[in-house]
């Protein structure tokens, strides 16, 4: 007789799915967590000390990393010092019980923990084996080692950013960064992507090893940008700007405003109060406004400045004209519409305080995921198994 | 043409003529998906990506449009400049294309019966419009018991702010990214198509879990994928402060852990360097290749070089207005220094190690000259046959194999439905 939480449990989308994780980069951890979100069972095996991503900022205000807290969640932890014989069977065993590796030792680390792609198949034929590396484990450069500002910048999308109003602002400063680790995460999802159509492609032949790269997830999230060039356009982050709309100031904080229809576009004159200027009956055609975009900009920035967001942004979903906030994220955490989705659980961190985590950026609508949360301890479950 | 179509092309098809295909025999393996087929109904750039990229790992994706409601980028773009229909378009790359006139019920009816030969359906419509169409998930799901809905939208399928229409700046307004991104002195930094994209990529996993999940149970899943809580989830840690009361910083191209962490300006002009120094091995490094002096006392720990990160950042600018961006990064990389030239989409076009991985890629097909694509998302050991394989088709190029050949209209048929508008 199963207990309800065991029938919750296989009832997930990877229930019995089971995932050995060695990650020192955000992007392997966030692979394995987004696995683990799912349902899989992921056994982080951390090195004695501790994963790196422990002590990686931003940090809570008693020490803990707020970050590992985001990437750990759902995870199990076991400590293993690959140097010991010890260390080398608990590797072996937990290789032994997983239908998943997720692994980004440095290739040249590999050899020496029979961790090299030959030897685990060797060892595990149906195991998937998806290394995750900054550039990848194949190619001239796959012994680069790279930190998310170089990857973003080596995928593409870093010489792109900013636009609009921040690089209008400051236009002589170097490029901008995404926040925290953008690339990181499109490796790690894609790395957890592929390892399920890996595993899913078990039955008919085994188990296989797949090289994901940071460094190309950037690029294959930034395509349009090497689509722009084979149409003939070099992007540039001062001219990949919308014509008008973008970023504006209002009252109270700032707001995005993007109308690309004809039909957004009437709705917008609705909402400014159909002024003057947007009379113009040349102002009627799109290409005419994209023309004299810095001029409707000006009118908007104007017409912004003199209202507040939430009535800007309430009125502008009336009429159809897309408009957000750029939310804070504590606005985000509060929101409405998280709150309805369930967005956020509490989860225990390691220190024992609880904390709000986003569960996870999807929802499955006819078995919902697993809300309940901790954050490992190191080597939890051997302390487990000797108690 | 890829074995992993079980069907010859039609006379319109662009088969895509990519190195991959004239690589060993010998890893001769199906791509991953090869089997999979996935009824389309997604438009723009998120969804869309997402089925790219499972038919990039085999699946057969057969993408339904009309040509009263044809997708984006089969019409000119004046926001992009493109003053025409595009002529390759990377995310309908692989698919098959047909069309169907889904405000007809007869159109709905065929939709369904693509559906139920179909694995899984995907859709990026505001919430609301499959159900007045006829294609809610219970509906579909009548056609095939076990199916995997995917539905893609801005704000997911519930809550107050569901019917919230949106593009990509919006999303990152919407889940936090947009403000932590910017300046630490200037206003937040609208995302753009990276955004869609993630959100396609999350999808892709969302996806392959819900068909895993179905193998193991028999049962159906309906995937709700908001794209504005992708952008959330790249501010996770972020948010996890904010649920405890404290206010995340907003670093810009700083990093709480690392100086020097940043880019900078080099000898050639708007050509910049990427650095991040993570150790005091590293800084030892950096400043020997550089050939300084590292006898500062400011500067000899981690945490003193984040404390006077302002004044090291314009030591750092001073040492590197005189060097070559791209020997210097090759230096510093062989020195064990993390560090990478700010690229352009010219030096990613003509790079060695991703043509090596086939991350870029060369296509072509009839009608388009050669031109450089974003290939495989991954290398698979097991198979060469993940990537693209064939190019943007064209409005309803597939219909003789999916309304003929799967569905088994006749000829007269579908003269007949094309007639009334319903094939349009």
């Amino acid at each position: 007789m199963q207990s309800k939480e065991t029938q919750h449990t296989d009832m997930l989308p990877l229930s019995g799915c089971r995932v050995l994780e060695r990650s020192n980069t955000v992007a392997a951890a966030y692979a394995g967590r987004m696995l683990a979100a799912l349902g899989a069972q992921v056994v982080m095996l951390e090195p004695p000390g501790g994963s790196s991503l422990r002590r990686a900022p931003p940090l809570i205000d008693d020490g803990e990393s707020a970050l590992f807290a985001y990437l750990a969640v759902g995870k199990r932890s076991l400590a293993a010092d690959p140097d010991s014989a010890s260390g080398r069977a608990l590797l072996e065993r937990e290789l032994g019980a997983a239908d998943i590796l997720i692994d980004d030792t440095p290739l040249r680390e590999r050899e020496a923990l029979d961790l090299t792609p030959e030897a685990v198949r060797r060892r595990f034929p149906d195991l998937v084996h998806v290394s995750v590396l900054p550039f990848g484990a194949a190619g001239p450069k796959a012994d680069w080692d790279g930190e998310e500002i170089n990857l973003l910048h080596a995928g593409g999308e870093g010489f792109l950013l900013p636009n609009g109003l921040s690089h209008e602002l400051f236009p002589d400063r170097p490029p901008l960064k995404i926040y925290g680790h953008f690339g990181g995460y499109q490796g790690g999802a894609m790395a957890a992507f592929c390892a399920l159509a890996a595993w899913w492609a078990v039955p008919a032949g085994g188990g296989q090893y797949v090289d994901v790269s940071v460094q190309d997830a950037v690029l294959s999230v930034g395509a349009f940008a090497l689509q722009r060039l084979g149409d003939g356009s070099l992007e540039h982050r001062t001219s990949r700007r919308f014509r008008y709309g973008g970023v504006f100031e209002a009252q109270d904080g700032f707001i995005e405003l993007l109308t690309l229809e004809d039909r957004q576009w009437s709705s917008l004159v609705e909402l400014l109060g159909h002024p003057a200027w947007a009379a113009d009956a040349g102002l009627r055609d799109p290409l005419e406004r994209s023309r004299r975009g810095d001029e409707i900009n000006g009118h908007i920035r104007e017409w912004m400045a003199r209202h507040p967001v939430e009535d800007i942004v309430r009125r502008a979903q009336e009429l159809g004209v897309p408009a957000a906030k750029y939310r804070l994220p504590a606005e985000v955490i509060h929101g409405e519409q998280e709150r309805a989705r369930g967005l956020f659980a509490p989860a225990v961190l390691a220190s024992g305080r609880e904390a709000g985590i986003l569960v996870a950026p999807f929802q499955f609508r006819c078995t919902p995921l697993p809300r309940e949360g901790r954050v490992p301890p190191l080597d939890e479950m051997a302390q487990e198994a000797s108690t | 043409m890829s074995q992993d179509y079980p069907h010859s092309p039609s006379p319109d098809s662009r088969p895509a003529q990519t190195p991959a295909q004239s690589q060993s025999p010998s890893r001769a393996l199906r791509a991953p998906l090869a089997g999979v087929r996935i009824a389309d109904f997604t438009i723009h750039a998120a969804g869309p990506f997402c089925t790219h990229l499972l038919s990039q790992l085999g699946a057969e994706c057969i993408k339904i449009e009309s040509l009263t409601r044809p997708d984006a980028f089969r019409k000119p773009h004046a926001v992009y400049g493109r003053m025409s229909a595009a002529t390759f378009d990377q995310v309908s790359a692989n698919k098959l294309s047909v069309r169907l006139n889904l405000k007809q019920p007869e159109a709905v009816a065929l939709a369904k019966r693509i559906v139920a030969l179909s694995d899984v359906a995907a859709e990026s419509f505001r919430p609301g419009v499959m159900k007045r169409l006829g294609l809610s998930f219970d509906e579909l799901c009548e056609a095939r018991r076990d199916l995997v809905l995917l539905s893609l939208s801005s704000c997911g399928q519930s809550g107050p702010d569901s019917h919230f229409a949106g593009y990509a700046p919006l999303f990152g307004a919407w889940g936090g990214l947009g403000w932590m991104s910017g300046y630490s002195d200037g206003p937040p930094v609208e995302m753009r198509h990276v955004m869609d994209h993630a959100a396609g990529v999350h999808a892709a996993l969302a996806t392959m879990a819900a068909l895993n999940q179905r193998r193991r149970t028999g049962q159906a899943q309906h995937v709700d994928l908001a794209a504005r809580e992708v952008a959330s989830a790249m501010i996770g840690d972020a948010l996890v402060l904010a649920s405890l009361g404290i206010t995340p910083e907003r670093p810009g191209n700083a990093d709480l852990a690392m100086a020097p962490h940043g880019v900078y300006p080099t000898a050639q002009p708007d050509r910049w360097l990427t650095l991040a120094i993570r150790d005091d091995e590293q800084w030892r490094s950096l400043t020997r290749v550089l050939g300084q002096e590292d006898d500062d006392a400011r500067y000899a720990t981690a945490s003193a070089r984040v404390a006077h990160r302002a004044d090291l950042d314009r030591l750092v600018t001073h040492w590197l207005a005189t060097r070559d961006a791209e020997s210097t990064a090759e230096q510093l990389q062989q020195a064990g220094v993390c560090a990478h030239v700010s690229w352009t989409m010219q030096d990613i076009a003509s790079d060695p190690h991703l043509q090596a991985r086939g991350a870029v890629t060369t296509v072509q097909a009839p009608g388009i000259p050669a031109r450089l694509a974003v290939g495989a998302p991954a290398r698979f050991g097991a198979t060469d046959q993940v990537g693209i394989r064939r190019l943007t088709p064209a409005l309803g190029q597939d219909e003789d194999y999916v309304f003929g050949e799967l569905l088994g209209l006749d000829s007269a048929q579908r003269a007949d439905l094309e007639a009334r508008g319903v094939i349009l």
